[in-house]
């Protein structure tokens, strides 16, 4: 069987919180030698102390609880975004790089520019680049933020936050593996489709609020693509729904942990791809890629017509908010397909050791769920960087006479073959 | 929605220069048209007429900075029409390799604007990187990548360098293998690409000619106008090559537009080849020109992007007295708003990036 | 010491869902309206959360704070006369 590298973020959370709180509390004490009334604080988060008076342990505080969750969920966004965020840009940069026969971003860690040796000699410029991005997070810090003149100023700035929050709402449900993950929700799956869903009443905020021609016909053109699609995107998870019977990411994993067929010495996995649900992989994928704004279903920011769609006129950092983050929602929608019908992070191979009765992952589950995410992601940038851009009638052709059909087909596949036992339920 | 006006430049990733583009939108669609010309305008015909002949080549080769030879090769021939001399056999057979090598790495050129157009940004990585190669052929011909000053008055500027044919030849064998291999699956047989150039800016033949459209644009709508055919300049008539018209239905969209520019890519190279062949291996490349002249010089020639025409006149002094330059962009550029209307806001990308505009012709 | 912490939830919620609503009616812009609709359907959703009914909560978010407030405005920028402040453009030519 499977383990993950974290057991449970809240209890490694405690650990770190208790760790942190116990590193205040001897500056307290230290403190509290030159200012004694410091002294009563100072036991109260000693746990030897409160021990002693037979007090709540430090914790069951509520106090401490609020602490270790406020550290949890900065686990998860600093994880989402610092790594993976950082990391999905690199990868598209030097993947769509090497499509188009050029090398990519290649800054060293040589050029960074308080590097204390001596830098002449070095190649600056030959590195992987990972730090290219970070550099542009510093460039786009540094900027000034424009605001239009006769822009609705509160309207320009709260879209930028709405469309940010929303996003990183979808990391407060999306686990990445069966015990890294904030909260477990039962309704896991449609808590990230309603957070998926605020963007675009932020980007049309945004689009109208700019006093911008360019912004305002992206706005609208965001707001009717990404309805168009949300719709089929939430029909195949429905038809989904019929076989998993739970909308709780960890169980719809775990249904798709079992083998479907052995085929001699390999096994097919029971994931939800290889069921009757190919089609509603297929109309769901498309969605997803529309709904990140991908390249051929990227009209809203159209650079070609559009200068830069609905974010032409933000600068700065906010401009960076709104353009990051659509990598944060393209790892969100691959690891939902990932989740939901790639078997999440069960993988062929889990080499587990029991070192004294406590399973150590050699392969942990989220090693298998950041392949298959990374993987799927890959291949959103391949389509999306070899195709030219559809127009926006024919999207919302796609998109309502095409994708809704089908997805409505999926639901009758999925409920004819529950009804006539094709796929058994997990 | 109440209509309004976009402007698509003149800071647009449109515009492929700086001009201007009205666009009338009702919601997405385009219900008129305006281009706002002139930013670029340099006087050209007024500066060449203080100039001597023979140093008006400079000028004209920075009329289209991505088509250099042809332009400065069609005032050269105006001139020696005026003048009454005649190019050497060798320096008509140099002249017809470099035009279609020009003609390369300007089609190569719209072809990596057009794909950003579209949003295929790869088209123009893969469009520049060939361009590459033709710039090289160039820059081993005459020295320089760009503004390449070689077509002279009487012949061009030196004789060929050694083994040019052997690179020439490597260089097109492994072009027309990429464009077999990579712009066509990536341009021509994507859906996409389909989807987004097929009806789409359709203008009638008849419209097409009352407007002056020429060269590729003219073809694509089926009209069979090819000056090198027509009215052939240099050793043209002496070369077997199929003008790309199209022929089939749909004509005049940005796909006929697009089809007849790529196939002209492969046209072009086998007129190098053809003309590589057939030139006389040795000879003279040049005539001397007279300093003065005094008469009337009038050529076209089939630019990159269409008739382009010189009409020089000398009073006897060693400078024009009058020149007139005809561009072919100036005049597509007229017939776009007929192209764009009724179209998407969209489309207005793929309709403009489809006719290939260069603006220093066109505002000369 | 005991204090209904859900009662004071429900005072803050509720107080912002009637200022938000008030905001809707007097809003002059239609836009600015569109969002404080949106606001005032997300602070229902989350009383919906506090009778534990986590199930309609979504439904609330992803149906009236998604869809809905999206659907106004686009009714909005498509049927008025005037969307922005923008100096009359001259005539076609």
């Amino acid at each position: 069987m499977s383990a993950p590298l974290v057991p449970n973020l809240f209890n490694v959370c405690e650990v770190l919180t208790l760790a942190i709180v116990w590193i205040v509390d001897q500056i307290l004490y230290g403190l509290a030698s030159v200012i004694p009334p410091l002294t009563g604080l100072a036991q109260w988060f000693d746990p030897a102390y409160r021990d002693r008076l037979l007090l709540t342990p430090l914790a069951a505080e509520p106090l401490i609880i609020v602490i270790t969750w406020l550290i949890a969920v900065t686990v998860i966004v600093i994880w989402a975004t610092l790594f993976n965020l950082l990391t999905m840009m690199w990868v598209e940069r030097k993947f769509y790089s090497r499509l188009q026969d050029r090398y990519g971003i290649m800054i060293s860690i040589w050029s960074l520019p308080f590097w204390p040796f001596n830098r002449t000699r070095r190649p600056t410029h030959r590195g992987t680049g990972y730090l290219q991005n970070i550099a542009d997070g510093v460039k786009l810090l540094q900027k000034e933020n424009i605001t239009p003149r006769n822009a609705d100023s509160a309207m320009f700035h709260i879209s930028p936050v709405l469309i940010a929050s929303s996003t990183l709402m979808i990391f407060a449900a999306l686990p990445w593996s069966s015990g890294f993950y904030v909260a477990n929700l039962d309704l896991g799956i449609l808590f990230i489709f309603a957070a998926f869903s605020l963007a675009p009443l932020g980007i049309l905020i945004s689009g109208w609020s700019a006093n911008n021609k360019y912004t305002l016909v992206g706005g609208l053109r965001a707001a009717a693509m990404l309805m168009a699609y949300a719709i089929p995107m939430i029909l195949c998870v429905i038809a989904l729904v019929f076989y998993t019977g739970s909308l709780n990411p960890l169980t719809i994993v775990r249904q798709q942990e079992r083998t479907l067929v052995s085929l001699g010495p390999i096994g097919i996995p029971a994931w939800y791809i290889f069921s009757p649900q190919i089609l509603g992989f297929i109309v769901f994928s498309v969605s997803m890629m529309a709904e990140m704004e991908r390249v051929p279903f990227d009209i809203p920011e159209a650079e070609g017509e559009l200068v830069e769609g609905w974010t032409t006129e933000y600068s700065g950092m906010r401009f960076g908010l709104v353009f990051g983050f659509k990598w944060l929602r393209m790892i969100a929608g691959a690891a939902l397909i990932t989740i939901l019908y790639l078997g999440g992070w069960s993988g062929p191979v889990f080499t587990t050791l029991y070192v004294g009765g406590v399973p150590v992952p050699i392969v942990p589950e989220e090693a298998w769920f950041l392949l298959k995410v990374y993987l799927v992601s890959v291949v959103f940038i391949w389509i999306s960087w070899s195709v030219p851009r559809v127009r926006i009638d024919q999207i919302l052709n796609i998109g309502w006479r095409k994708l809704i059909p089908y997805s409505l087909a999926t639901i009758l596949i999925a409920a004819g073959s529950i009804a006539w036992g094709v796929w058994a339920v997990g | 929605m109440p209509e309004f006006w976009i402007n698509m430049g003149p800071q647009h990733p449109m515009t492929h220069g700086l001009w201007n583009m009205k666009v009338k939108v009702d919601g997405e669609t385009v219900t008129d048209a305006k281009p706002e010309i002139g930013y670029l305008h340099r006087g050209y015909e007024k500066i060449m007429e203080v100039r001597e002949f023979q140093k008006n080549v400079v000028l004209t080769d920075r009329l289209c900075y991505v088509s250099s030879i042809t332009w400065s090769h069609a005032y050269c021939l105006a001139v020696e029409k005026m003048m009454g001399i005649e190019t050497p056999e060798r320096g008509q057979w140099i002249r017809v390799v470099s035009l279609e090598l020009q003609r390369i790495a300007s089609h190569l050129m719209w072809l990596a604007a057009y794909g950003p157009d579209l949003g295929l940004l790869t088209g123009l990585l893969w469009a520049l990187r060939e361009r590459e190669l033709f710039l090289d052929l160039i820059q081993l011909m005459s020295g320089a990548r760009m503004n390449q000053n070689y077509p002279r008055v009487g012949g061009v500027r030196n004789d060929l360098p050694e083994n040019f044919e052997a690179m020439c030849r490597r260089s097109i064998e492994h072009f027309l293998k990429k464009v077999d291999n990579e712009y066509q699956r990536v341009f021509q047989e994507s859906k996409v690409f389909r989807m987004r150039t097929e009806g789409v800016g359709r203008i009638s033949a008849a419209d097409a000619i009352n407007w002056g459209v020429t060269g590729p644009n003219l073809r694509a709508c089926g009209v069979d106008v090819d000056l090198r055919r027509l009215d052939p300049y240099e050793t043209y008539e002496q070369i077997d090559f199929e003008p790309q018209v199209w022929h089939d239905g749909g004509a005049g969209d940005s796909y006929a537009r697009f089809i007849c520019r790529f196939n002209e890519l492969r046209e072009s190279c086998q007129i190098i080849l053809q003309a590589l062949e057939k030139m006389p291996k040795s000879g003279a490349y040049r005539v001397k020109a007279p300093r003065r002249a005094e008469g009337e010089g009038y050529a076209k020639t089939e630019d990159s992007r269409g008739e382009a025409l010189f009409y020089v006149i000398g009073d006897g002094d060693d400078r024009p007295y009058r020149v007139k330059i005809r561009s072919p962009v100036f005049c597509t550029m007229a017939a776009t708003p007929l192209m764009l209307r009724g179209n998407k806001l969209a489309d207005s990308v793929a309709i403009l990036g489809s006719v290939d505009v260069c603006v220093g012709e066109m505002d000369k | 010491m005991d204090v209904d912490w859900e009662l004071i939830a429900f005072l803050i919620l509720s107080a912002f869902e009637v200022i938000g609503s008030i905001l809707v009616v007097v809003n002059k812009r239609m836009v600015r309206a569109a969002f404080w609709l949106a606001m005032t359907l997300v602070t229902i959703g989350v009383i919906y959360l506090l009778f534990l009914s986590e199930f309609v909560f979504l439904i609330q978010i992803l149906v009236y704070a998604g869809a809905v407030p999206v659907l106004f405005v686009f009714g909005i920028m498509l049927t008025r006369r005037k969307i922005m402040d923008e100096p009359p453009t001259e005539a076609a030519p």
